[in-house]
């Protein structure tokens, strides 16, 4: 049982004039798992955006099936324990953060005195709780992003679905987000994350699809994605054959780049200590060295330009 | 009826933020301005009772024709960009995933414009017939004719409604004003022409425009209670056949309301179903 799974989804849209149809979505199958925060990456049109409309119930498949939290996408019983917020929106200016939030509280069916409790908890957990009666049009638009991911978890939903939260924010807003969803992965829900800033997916995220042209190219835990392949590069005094031959032993690949330095790469982080060995073993003089981890981003162009090739 | 509730509330407060109730108020005191014209020009000019008499029945069309128009012309501009134009804009994005159906959004929304067009024609009929009052006269035709003044803000509304479920704002209103424009040449031009062209092809265009939108039903339904005392109209052209006649005239009848009605459930399904059935994003 998944919170959310996709097989063969697929989206085409055509136009009513003749044209090219566009494919958004091709054969997409997905699992995000109960409980986990789940990173959904992809360059620009890639296909998220509409696949997270699908899941909400906004856009009809062409084909295939996706379900959300055991029901199909788009229906009621699934609505009502899941929280969105868009990527574009508008909130009505003339209401005040309140009025907002009540207005969405109602539409979520919930009842007076749960909501004003709610709303309560879940200005505080933005940090608006000053501002309740302020008008949505007095708010800055990190202050109004800040605003729709109340709304998002007014309800206490299962799943929410965060479509770029941290496209407004400043670096402190953007930390707001990551103590949101940090608290609602210890509430153990679900958070399904689209988001561009791939250090943030990295920090906050422990499962992560990347999407290219409309197919998951690459779906996993970061652990298992991240190998921890590890490129190291070693400033000695001199280098000399017997130090590369050393290193050569414990790296799958060494490379010198002058005469003062040498790159090695070690198939495990956990490598790098032998590399410091073999180095002092040789009769080297090691000076420093400096690791740099695959991050998320080298994944991610990786795969999509290897895609693009 | 929770969210259909909530969705009209919020159609009515969108409403008053758009300043479209500082516009109705406007033409409220325009509307009880004008409407003292008759006893300004008989205290002015003086004159007969009879000339004073014709002012007050002249000024009680001309004001049920305003409000007619100036309903009309807030249910459209207000229903126009209700569908489409909010997707684009954006309003939907965070209402349409809350757990309610679509045709619960679209029946909130058409609710909260006909409330606030309803509530507007009902001021403006008040004032009419106040400032009627006032001058020591009493036109109960006001209020006999206003429950189809009030159809004329539902029936364009509905039908800009049902535009804005797959057309944008610009296109939503051009849509409907030119269905409009159709019906209105179609009454008004087309058919007194008739009298000196008595041609089929102009009675069945003039007939298939009231099928297309019965606004001339409407308008014969509101005349038969306000009617003017005009002789010489073309209406009644002595030298017209009895059938041309008819048709310049025709009477009123019970069946033709249920026309309008049927017409008005079947945009609002009609937009409803466009509605519930396309994507949105």
């Amino acid at each position: 049982m998944w919170a959310i799974e996709t097989r063969g989804l697929k989206k085409v849209y055509r136009s009513l004039i003749g044209g090219t149809p566009v494919v958004a979505v091709a054969e997409l199958n997905l699992q995000v798992p109960y409980g986990c925060v789940f990173g959904f990456l992809g360059p620009n049109g890639a296909g998220k955006t509409t696949t997270i409309q699908i899941l909400i119930g906004n856009v009809y498949p062409t084909a295939g099936q996706a379900w959300v939290l055991g029901y199909k996408a788009g229906a009621l019983a699934a609505k009502r324990r899941l929280g969105f917020l868009p990527e574009k929106f508008q909130f009505h200016e003339f209401l005040t953060a309140e009025e907002f939030l009540k207005l969405h509280g109602r539409l979520a069916g919930m009842d007076g005195k749960t909501l004003a409790k709610r709303i309560d908890e879940v200005l505080e957990l933005v940090g608006l709780q000053e501002r309740r009666k302020s008008r949505i049009r007095e708010f800055s638009k990190g202050m109004q992003q800040r605003i729709g991911l109340a709304q998002a978890i007014l309800h206490d939903p299962d799943l929410v679905i965060l479509d770029e939260p941290t496209s407004a924010l400043d670096p402190l807003g953007r930390r707001r987000v990551r103590e949101v969803i940090e608290y609602l992965k210890q509430q153990g829900k679900t958070v399904f994350l689209n988001s561009h800033l791939l250090s943030e997916v990295e920090r906050s995220c422990d499962m992560v699809a990347i999407l290219n042209k409309g197919r998951v190219v690459k779906q996993g835990t970061l652990e298992a994605l991240l190998v921890h392949k590890s490129v190291v590069v070693l400033e000695l005094r001199q280098v000399v054959p017997s130090v590369l031959e050393a290193l050569e032993r414990v790296a799958t690949k060494v490379q010198p780049l002058d005469t003062n330095r040498v790159m090695a790469e070690v198939a495990d982080e956990r490598a790098i200590p032998e590399l410091a060995r073999a180095v002092v073993y040789a009769g080297g003089e090691l000076m420093g060295m400096q690791a740099k981890r695959e991050t998320l981003e080298d994944l991610f162009i990786q795969l999509v330009e290897g895609e693009a090739k | 009826m929770g969210a259909v509730a909530a969705i009209m509330t919020l159609t009515l407060k969108e409403a008053m933020r758009r300043r479209a109730f500082l516009g109705t108020l406007i033409i409220l005191v325009v509307l009880y301005g004008l409407s003292f014209l008759p006893k300004a020009f008989h205290e002015a000019f003086g004159g007969s009772e009879r000339r004073f008499e014709l002012g007050i029945q002249l000024m009680t069309s001309f004001g049920i024709d305003s409000i007619k128009f100036f309903a009309s012309v807030l249910a459209i501009v207000l229903s126009a960009g209700t569908i489409t134009g909010e997707i684009e804009r954006g309003y939907l994005a965070a209402i349409l995933p809350r757990p309610l159906h679509r045709w619960q959004v679209y029946l909130g929304k058409w609710l909260g414009v006909m409330v606030f067009c309803a509530v507007n024609v009902v001021l403006w009929s008040a004032m009419l017939w106040l400032s009627v009052y006032l001058q020591g006269r009493s036109r109960p035709e006001i209020w006999h004719a206003l429950p189809y003044v009030l159809l004329y803000p539902v029936l364009y509304g509905t039908l800009a409604l049902m535009f804005s479920s797959f057309a944008g704002t610009s296109v939503a209103l051009m849509f409907t004003v030119a269905l409009g424009a159709f019906a209105y040449f179609a009454d008004h031009f087309l058919r007194p022409l008739v009298v000196f062209i008595d041609a089929a092809i102009l009675q069945r265009i003039v007939w298939l425009s009231e099928w297309v939108l019965p606004m001339a039903t409407l308008k014969r339904f509101v005349m038969a209670e306000v009617r003017l005392p005009f002789t010489g109209r073309i209406e009644d052209a002595p030298f017209a056949s009895e059938a041309v006649r008819f048709f310049l005239n025709p009477p009123t009848r019970a069946w033709e309301l249920g026309y309008v009605a049927l017409y008005i459930l079947v945009a609002l399904l009609i937009g409803g179903i466009i509605f519930q059935r396309r994507d949105v994003q």
